[in-house]
């Protein structure tokens, strides 16, 4: 049956398909639905549960807990929540607790602008704490979308055992489109850690040896873990290589854009190719070099000032035009007269 | 021959600690192994989660499932496991920068919520693993190395806030006071809920020495002056009081004062107004706010709405409301709550 659901919506029935039993959040707009369905749903199932933190560490901490103590576990928040969740995400990665963080970004920095929605929070995502960690991000651009990769970023999670971030907007959150979540086939990886209370072992933030004794002055075994977890995470970023490539045969620019501006900009398709990352963390670096070298010109579309853009000029080596949407400006108007600009040499 | 099956509990193939000799992390761990033993828990049904510190450094020596969390974010580890997992035992070892400080929006709301976990709180009163730095229980005046000339503000006292609102256990004891400790831990991991044991610890290193102390003996008889233990059941604890005071329900507020004033006094003893009389008691000039409702005057000047206005949003001052009423979207419940002054004629 065909339903009329948000983007929100569509995040929490995707948690809830891949087995999520515990959500922890505080109020945030624009994520603030998934807290109220949270707190629904834990009223009508008693196996899942919620909790209303007194702030985003708290949340973010809870979360992390819950996935070390047996359940699968997520959070929702959007720029300024995910702030203060960055310690957590640091300590997921270190005690291999997967879990989900969803962040649905809105303009900042700090509260910015609540309602608008941005795409600035992805340099956040992998260098907001502090140390080494590679996280795996996806960004959706539909409610359908957002509904398949929950259970992707669930999934994805299972595999690498860390915190897997899946990144929205203002616009995704509140976006409603008419889904048949019923008819969504998924696969399920089940949990792989075993819960609390199997043994002796000791979870914690500091660096540590294989079986858990804290190591606080060895470079060695530091090494070995840091490389081992690197390897892991890029290990299973491979396994899912999402993107979505719509070339155009008459033109030679390609349009990189992401999330809701991809979603804009599709209007565009019969002009441009248009190049879209789903998997925006580890950087799809061989997808983008194969893609990228046939077009002299590329231009990258986002909500964000060129926070993207670096990565694909590290990515493929070269210079690229940027076109940042910005304090939720995302006109389909405004950004054809911006590429115009570009391609005439304007602007930046 | 002493049991010493305590150890079970204990990591000992990683001992010798971290300590430093003479600390009193070293005790609370012990005693906390011992009563755990004795009360049958194991590492099959039992979880310790700590936070950063030396007091931190507690579960990683338990021969348990441990979780080590950022600095602070012990307790919300703890309440969230409990949650997932009922059928667990959590126990939570940190200390007082950890739960006081960066932690103490935490302690709130974790005492707030009354999860069924006990906290034991390492109480030394300094920031031992940083050097020396003055925590939030650093008593006033004391010199550390953050408060030279002696540290200028009141301490946080546990004993305090975590005994405001039922239900609550808070335990203080001391390291030194070894059977009163122990009966503290057994009672704390007894309670059905929240329940917090602030154990007041030592720190020779890092405080004790520049207190002027020679060996952490000399704290513990500086405890034994300090402190005295109170038997029997309690509400709250002084500053210089080692016991227990705990309560499980909140005593139940004044009943209500009667609504209905209106219905003891007789008609015909209320004083008379006629409308022009009550119109002049409209607010102005400092006279009393009236209003009548259904024959009966009543007295609206400690209407938070009126605030000495003539004029509320939907209501004139000196009026008879009786169609007003009706038609407002609250009852006339609303204006029974004040007092009754006199009649209509």
């Amino acid at each position: 049956m065909k339903q009329l659901i948000s983007g929100n919506d569509a995040i929490f029935e995707g948690a809830f398909r891949a087995g999520a039993t515990y959500f922890a959040g505080y109020p945030i707009s624009p994520t603030s639905e998934i807290l109220q369905r949270a707190a629904l749903r834990s009223e009508e199932d008693p196996k899942f549960h919620f909790l209303q933190a007194e702030d985003e560490i708290a949340a973010a901490i809870a979360t992390i807990s819950a996935s070390l103590a047996g359940a699968k576990a997520f959070t929702a928040t959007s720029g300024p929540g995910f702030s203060l969740m960055q310690e957590a995400l640091g300590w997921g990665h270190v005690v291999e607790a997967p879990c989900v963080f969803v962040n649905s970004m809105r303009v900042g920095p700090s509260t910015g602008m609540p309602t608008q929605p941005a795409q600035s929070d992805l340099l956040q995502i992998k260098a907001g704490s502090a140390g080494d960690y590679y996280p795996i991000a996806f960004y959706p651009h539909s409610v359908e979308e957002c509904f398949r990769l929950t259970v992707t970023a669930f999934n994805a999670a299972e595999e690498s055992l860390s915190p897997v971030i899946l990144l929205a907007d203002a616009f995704l959150s509140h976006l409603y489109e008419l889904v048949d979540l019923e008819k969504i086939k998924t696969e399920i990886v089940a949990r792989s850690k075993g819960p609390l209370g199997k043994g002796q072992r000791l979870f914690t933030g500091t660096a540590h040896d294989k079986i858990g004794n804290v190591k606080t002055s060895d470079p060695v075994i530091y090494r070995e873990w840091l490389a081992e977890l690197k390897d892991r995470h890029f290990r299973v970023a491979e396994k899912y290589p999402l993107f979505d490539y719509l070339p155009c045969k008459d033109s030679n620019i390609l349009l990189i854009a992401f999330g809701i501006t991809s979603r804009i900009i599709s209007a565009l398709k019969e002009r441009f190719s248009i190049f879209r990352p789903i998997r925006i963390y580890p950087v799809l670096e061989k997808e983008l070099k194969e893609v990228t070298q046939s077009y002299p010109r590329i231009i990258v579309i986002e909500g964000s000032d060129g926070q993207y853009a670096s990565w694909v000029e590290w990515a493929i080596g070269r210079k690229v035009m940027k076109v940042p949407c910005l304090g939720g400006g995302f006109k389909l108007k405004w950004i054809q007269s911006q590429i115009e600009d570009r391609l005439r040499g304007e602007g930046r | 021959m002493m049991d010493r099956s305590y150890k079970e509990l204990l990591k000992m193939r990683r001992f010798p600690h971290t300590w430093c000799p003479g600390c009193g992390i070293g005790s609370v761990l012990k005693n906390v192994a011992m009563v755990m033993k004795e009360l049958g828990w194991s590492d099959k049904d039992t979880v310790a989660v700590s936070g950063i510190g030396c007091s931190g450094r507690m579960s990683g020596y338990m021969n348990l499932d441990a979780v080590h969390t950022p600095h602070g974010r012990a307790l919300t580890a703890a309440e969230t496991i409990k949650t997932v997992r009922p059928d667990l035992n959590v126990v939570v070892l940190s200390g007082d920068g950890d739960l006081g400080s960066i932690g103490g929006n935490h302690l709130l709301h974790t005492y707030r919520r009354n999860p069924d976990i006990t906290v034991f709180c390492n109480d030394n009163e300094i920031y031992g693993l940083t050097g020396g730095q003055a925590g939030p229980t650093t008593p006033q005046g004391t010199k550390t190395i953050t408060s030279p000339r002696g540290e200028p503000y009141l301490p946080l006292r546990f004993g305090r806030i975590l005994t405001q609102q039922a239900p609550y256990f808070y335990a203080r004891t001391t390291v030194y006071h070894l059977n009163h400790f122990k009966t503290c831990i057994r009672e704390a991991l007894s309670w059905k809920g929240f329940s917090f044991v602030d154990v007041i610890s030592d720190c020779i290193e890092l405080n004790g020495r520049r207190l002027g102390f020679k060996t952490a003996h000399q704290m513990f008889k500086w405890f034994d002056e300090r402190f005295h233990v109170v038997e029997g059941v309690r509400d709250h604890l002084q500053e210089d009081e080692l016991g227990i005071a705990k309560r499980e329900v909140e005593e139940v507020s004044k009943p209500k004062e009667e609504v209905k004033v209106e219905v003891a006094v007789a008609a015909e003893q209320l004083k008379p107004f006629t409308l022009d009389e009550l119109q002049t008691f409209d607010g102005t000039e400092g006279k009393p706010i009236y209003t009548a409702y259904k024959g009966k005057v009543y007295d609206l000047s400690k209407s938070p709405l009126f605030q000495g206005e003539k004029r509320m949003r939907c209501h004139i001052a000196g009026k008879d409301l009786t169609q007003d009423i009706d038609v407002a979207p609250h009852g006339e419940d609303l204006i029974f709550k004040f007092p009754l002054v006199g009649r209509l004629v």
